[in-house]
């Protein structure tokens, strides 16, 4: 076990690399734009371009930037943005916490609601409580989040004359109120695809559990259907749910983006998605590198969880 | 009932000495065990149909200005209402089905065939190919999803021709993943075996006997992930990041001065293109899953 975890931490680093050298090869690829004619803006003259470029140091060689770099981020230099000259490092925990808020409630419901529907949907199997729960999970996971979004700022203004409240970041701690009050809905309204599917597959999987011997001997020593379901059958079930949950986290920073965009909300997706447009680099490459890096890291504990929920998986 | 027709289909298959059904009385027996792939496969259809005929059927040109009074209202004449610049919005949706289906379609081809290719390749030949290969895709893999695509678009621009690419890449390495593990599983099994005793080549082994049947997953695969690239075309129109702004689309149609007014009380001009990308998403995704289900019987009622 220690093994394994030693081996898969040392080839952290290794996919790390990897991931650090394909995004700044794309960004810098030779058919990749140039964001100096964009910083420049129209009618910049050939060598305001070319000067801009100097400063930014675009002109030198490839190699010589990415060793610039990396050299810089090992020691936690995360360089500055191209408009602007701000250091990247602030504005990226400025707006941290708020994206962080984000993911994490939409994260809490969609695996509170999918994993409880799952358990219902599986255990009252082939009643319309089952079929209704169906229908959601295949229509939720067809629906695009952002048009759900959409819908959640114009249908209450049109049926009730409410709007729910739009920008204007408050601290959770200090306005608890206010702040979830801003956050809440709209992030129960983007865990529906992350529920959905978590449903489907918490459904199917308990529906195989719920065949096996160890569930009918248990049922047979007179256990209630709870603690039959909820300590045997449920924590059989727990590791295709998590390795799901894993991936589904990764798909949130996306939804996070699209969350603060519709609701003019500046956290970390809109910093993103500004950058982009703009295409400043610093920013771009920090971001990607690290939203990958939690991936990683994320998908390290999710096999590491094996262990914990099923004592046969053993790993050397 | 679903039962006795698959044990029919397997009789009819496993035995040597039986004719084969017919292709089209096979396709029937299938349908009838999965009535919403097919309810899928017609909604789908339906969309094709759409993207192919959608500008000849739509009652206005939809760029035309002025195709009737600006913010009209749900009418006969206008099904969908109109948008604030007078654009006949059922027009728009139309023609919409051409815009998502091309950049969608496209790119699930292309990457679901060339990623089917690399997997199959890595799978069948294994040492340095596959390492690299599969070393490769895990890297890849580390970037979340649309993550991925919106750092391509920072490269490359906006525009349908960065899509189409951020797409096909995206599927790249999940097909190969899967099509390489069915063909591990394919080059140990028995038949294959039989085949390299009877001194059939390599190419022999792989072209007549290996890529017919991994094949298939492909199209499982394409299906499957059409539902997917419909989802993601359309939110980075609705980011502006997709085709130029005006174009007839249904993420565009979302955004914009059709959101604006739609706060206001237009609610129309939201919800139509937005049950479009509803409804084509759901068809792929009911047609992926009956395909899944046919390929492997052991999911079967699983989803």
């Amino acid at each position: 076990m220690r093994r394994y975890i030693i081996r898969r931490l040392l080839a952290l680093p290794m996919i790390a690399a990897a991931v650090s050298v394909i995004t700044f090869a794309v960004l810098r690829s030779p058919w990749a734009g140039d964001p100096a004619v964009l910083l420049a803006g129209q009618g910049a003259s050939t060598d305001q371009i070319a000067g801009i470029r100097h400063t930014l140091g675009l002109d030198r060689p490839i190699v010589v930037q990415f060793g610039d770099w990396i050299g810089h981020l090992l020691r936690g230099d995360f360089g500055r943005t191209f408009r602007g000259q701000q250091p990247v490092w602030p504005e990226i925990t400025r707006r941290l916490p708020i994206t962080f808020e984000i993911m994490a409630l939409a994260v809490l419901f969609g695996t509170f609601f999918g994993v409880l529907y799952g358990i219902i949907s599986a255990i009252r199997q082939n009643t319309w409580l089952d079929y209704g729960l169906r229908v959601f999970a295949v229509f939720g996971q067809s629906i695009p989040s952002f048009f759900l979004l959409v819908l959640l700022i114009v249908l209450p203004s049109l049926w009730w004359h409410y709007s729910p409240p739009v920008g204007g970041h408050k601290a959770l701690f200090a306005h608890p109120w206010e702040n979830l009050r801003l956050y809440v809905p709209p992030t129960l309204i983007l865990a529906v695809t992350h529920a959905a599917t978590l449903m489907r597959l918490t459904r199917s999987t308990l529906l195989d559990v719920l065949r096996q011997d160890y569930v009918r001997t248990a049922n047979a020593k007179g256990l209630r259907e709870r603690s039959v379901v909820m300590r045997h059958a449920l924590r059989n079930a727990l590791i295709p749910i998590v390795t799901i949950t894993g991936g589904l986290i990764a798909e949130l920073f996306f939804g996070a983006l699209i969350l603060e965009q519709v609701f003019s909300i500046n956290g970390l997706g809109q910093f993103f998605f500004q950058s982009v447009l703009s295409r400043d680099y610093p920013v771009v490459q920090f971001l990607v590198v690290y939203t990958a890096g939690v991936v990683i890291v994320l998908n390290l504990l999710v096999d590491l969880s094996y262990v914990v929920l099923d004592p046969r998986v053993r790993y050397t | 009932m679903a039962a006795a027709t698959r044990a029919a289909g397997e009789l009819a298959w496993g035995g040597g000495a039986w004719q084969q059904p017919g292709l089209l009385r096979r396709a029937g027996r299938m349908a009838r065990g999965h009535p919403l792939g097919v309810f899928g496969l017609l909604m789908l259809i339906g969309f094709i149909v759409l993207g192919l005929f959608g500008p000849a059927l739509a009652p206005y040109d939809p760029h035309a200005l002025r195709a009737g009074a600006p913010l009209g209202g749900l009418s006969p004449r206008h099904p969908f209402g109109l948008n604030n610049l007078g654009q006949d919005l059922f027009s728009r949706v139309l023609a919409g089905a051409r815009t998502t289906l091309t950049i969608s379609g496209t790119a699930v081809l292309i990457g679901g065939s060339l990623g089917s290719f690399i997997g199959i390749l890595s799978g069948f030949y294994g040492r340095w190919v596959d390492y690299l290969l599969q070393r490769s895709g895990e890297a890849f893999a580390a970037f979340p999803g649309l993550i991925l695509y919106l750092m391509l678009i920072t490269a490359f621009g906006r525009g349908p021709k960065t899509i189409v690419l951020a797409l096909a890449v995206g599927g790249l390495f999940g097909g190969s993943r899967i099509l390489r593990a069915a063909t591990i599983v394919e080059r140990h099994t028995t038949y294959v075996e039989a085949a390299r005793a009877l001194g059939c080549s390599e190419r022999r082994v792989f072209f007549r006997h290996v890529v017919p049947n991994v094949l298939p997953l492909t199209v499982v695969l394409i299906s499957g992930g059409l539902g997917a690239a419909i989802l993601a075309e359309s939110a980075l129109a609705f980011l502006g990041l997709g085709v130029a702004p005006g174009t007839p689309s249904w993420g565009i149609d979302i955004s914009g001065a059709n959101l604006t007014f739609a706060r206001l009380g237009h609610w129309n001009l939201v919800v139509f293109p937005g049950l479009a990308i509803s409804l084509a998403v759901l068809g792929a995704n009911l047609l992926g899953d009956a395909l899944r289900d046919i390929w492997d019987p052991r999911l079967r009622g699983r989803r």
